[in-house]
């Protein structure tokens, strides 16, 4: 499978401090991988660097390639209108902006868009639709939706930010149907989590300690590298980056 | 009563600003008013009122009889089609015991016209009534009307009374929108002002809310946008006078671009110690988290901002 994403060498450094130590990721087409790692590794920061928002539009060396083009320094609609987009993990609120609008919005340029049912497929029902994206709705709510609005545009490549958190342990099973749903209509996902099972859904994983990727490969095998080596370790584990 | 011919050309006007259609075609106005003639009149159900036209404008009373509950709301419209140097309108309303009715007024005042527009309107809610007062102004964006808008309220035991007053298309102009409300026990009102200003627009609004009834609440919403060189004032003021009243003041002004200047001034005063006073007052520039998660699914930045404006000023 040819590669949709490729982060060569990327590093970060914010107010001083290293965040991102020489990134190297590859993301194939059609596949989900989930990035794991503890707190603090750099997942959230990596995954602004290829939405370029946070005002991180780009590293300060290394590249983000989507599709054979680089896309350092590109402006956020235009990395949107390659095919890109990302889910918050803590979804922004809109006042007066209804799901359905905010679900059309996403998918204006989707022709097959069925609103109803990307809201079927994050476990909300039709009466969703005319309830506003604004704080009366709960995290977990909020979260579906925002998950919803990426069916609904139905990207390229979608990078989800701990799409598990916020949304009780019994829908666990839901969130990881869809995020399969869709895989299986087209969009890549690059999914970061700190849980090991739900990265088990994914094709492949990546682990990330310390502003690192420590090993890409099969999710159960870096499940349990992560299970028994990053779980209990508060940032950066030696035995994993090397002592420094 | 007018022509045909006038009601046409007035409503071509009104639909270039922005005025819903279905309001001429379906025939929806219980009251139209150009400048100071009245050129629809039809009652609605339970609704008395007189319409005296004056010099700059005209003078209305309307009562509506207690009881009446009206599914439809009553509809009104006072514009100006053509420029004029002042517009003057004045009005009453007495709203019944037990009433529950709904006014839909609309402002046009017609692209590129030139205006003073000076209102005062009394408003009184009867005991167990609910009135709500939706204001909608229509301006072009070439329109300039200076705008000077007061409005004294009287909400009675147990009533409601809900006024909004929404510009959201086109220019404010230079705007000073006065609301007063006094309210007893158990008494409701709520104020909503809602308006977007645009270059050397100016904006002054003041809500005023004495909370004189045992239990009695008080809310008084607003949301600026102010683009530009705009300057917008909000001051809010509710006095927690009674026994268990609630009042709270919701304020938000958004900025968009280096030359504004906004002012928002919460006042909340309470002489009972079992009242309570809330507020929230937010001046800034659009929530970048807003912006950008709409950028990220494609639109561009100046889209964005339309659609996260277009819904504070729902
Ligand atoms: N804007 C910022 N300013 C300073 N430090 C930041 C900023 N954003 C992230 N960091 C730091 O970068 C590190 C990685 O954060 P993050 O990418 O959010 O990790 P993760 O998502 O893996 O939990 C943390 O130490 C965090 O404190
Ligand atoms: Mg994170």
């Amino acid at each position: 499978m040819a590669p949709i994403l490729t982060v060569n060498d990327v590093k970060l450094t914010i107010d001083g401090k290293p965040i991102l130590k020489g990134v190297n990721l590859i993301v194939n087409e059609g596949e989900i991988h989930a990035v794991l790692g503890p707190n603090g590794a750099g997942k959230s920061t990596l995954a602004s660097l290829i939405m370029g928002i946070n005002d991180l539009k780009e590293p300060d060396s290394g590249e983000i390639i989507f599709k054979d083009k680089l896309i350092n320094g590109l402006k956020i609609t235009d990395r949107a209108k390659l095919g890109i987009t990302l889910a918050w993990q803590e979804p922004a609120r809109f006042e007066g902006i209804t799901v359905e609008e905010y679900l059309k919005l996403s998918g204006r340029n989707n022709p097959e868009l069925d609103v109803v049912e990307c809201l079927e497929l994050v476990g909300l029902d039709c009466s969703y639709l005319s309830r506003f994206v604004d704080d009366t709705l709960s995290g977990g709510e909020r979260k579906r939706v925002e998950l919803a609005s990426i069916l609904a545009m139905r990207p390229k490549l979608a990078v989800l930010d701990e799409p598990d958190s916020g949304i009780d342990f019994a829908s666990m099973e839901d969130i990881a149907n869809m995020i399969k749903t869709m895989r299986d209509r087209g969009t890549t996902v690059l999914m970061i989590t700190h849980r090991e099972e739900i990265a088990e859904i994914a094709d492949r994983a990546t682990l990330m300690c310390d502003g690192k990727v420590v090993q890409t490969g099969n999710p159960k095998e870096v499940g349990q590298k992560f299970k028994t080596m990053c779980v209990k370790c508060e940032v950066r584990n030696p035995e994993l980056v090397g002592g420094e | 009563m007018a022509t045909k011919d006038v009601l046409d050309t007035v409503a071509k006007k009104f639909i270039q600003i922005g005025l819903p259609k279905d309001l001429f075609e379906k025939n929806r106005f219980n009251l139209l008013v150009d400048r100071n003639r009245v050129i629809v009149r039809y009652p609605a159900p339970g609704v008395r009122s007189e319409v005296v036209e004056t010099p700059t404008g005209v003078k209305t009373k309307v009562y509506v009889e207690p009881g009446t509950k009206l599914e439809e709301p009553v509809t009104l419209c006072f514009g100006a089609a053509e420029t004029t140097e002042v517009q003057t309108t004045e009005g009453e309303i007495i709203v019944g015991e037990g009433a529950d009715v709904k006014f839909q007024v609309y402002g046009a005042m017609a692209e590129g016209i030139k205006l003073k527009h000076k209102n005062k309107l009394k408003v009184r809610v009867e005991k167990n009534a609910r009135f709500e007062f939706l204001d909608l102004h229509y301006n072009g964006e070439e329109t300039f009307v200076e705008l000077d808008t007061e409005t004294e309220a009287y909400v009675g035991e147990n009533a409601y009374f809900r006024s909004v007053f929404k510009q959201t298309r086109g220019r404010a102009g230079k705007v000073r929108i006065v609301l007063k409300a006094t309210v007893d026990k158990k008494g409701v009102a709520v104020f909503e002002t809602k308006m977007i200003g645009k270059k050397d627009d100016e904006i002054y609004v003041e809500d005023v809310i004495h909370l004189n009834g045992e239990e009695s609440r008080g809310i008084s919403k607003s949301r600026i946008i102010a683009v530009d060189e705009t300057k917008a004032t909000f001051v809010g003021e509710t006095y927690g006078n009674a026994p268990r009243c609630r009042g709270h003041i919701d304020c938000s002004e958004v900025i968009r671009g280096k030359d504004v200047t906004v002012k928002a001034v919460p006042v909340v005063v309470v002489n009972d110690e079992t009242a309570k006073v809330t507020h929230e007052a937010a001046i800034g520039s659009i929530d970048k988290k807003q912006l950008e998660t709409l950028m990220a699914r494609g639109l561009t930045e100046d889209e964005a901002v339309d659609v996260i404006v277009q819904g504070m000023l729902r």
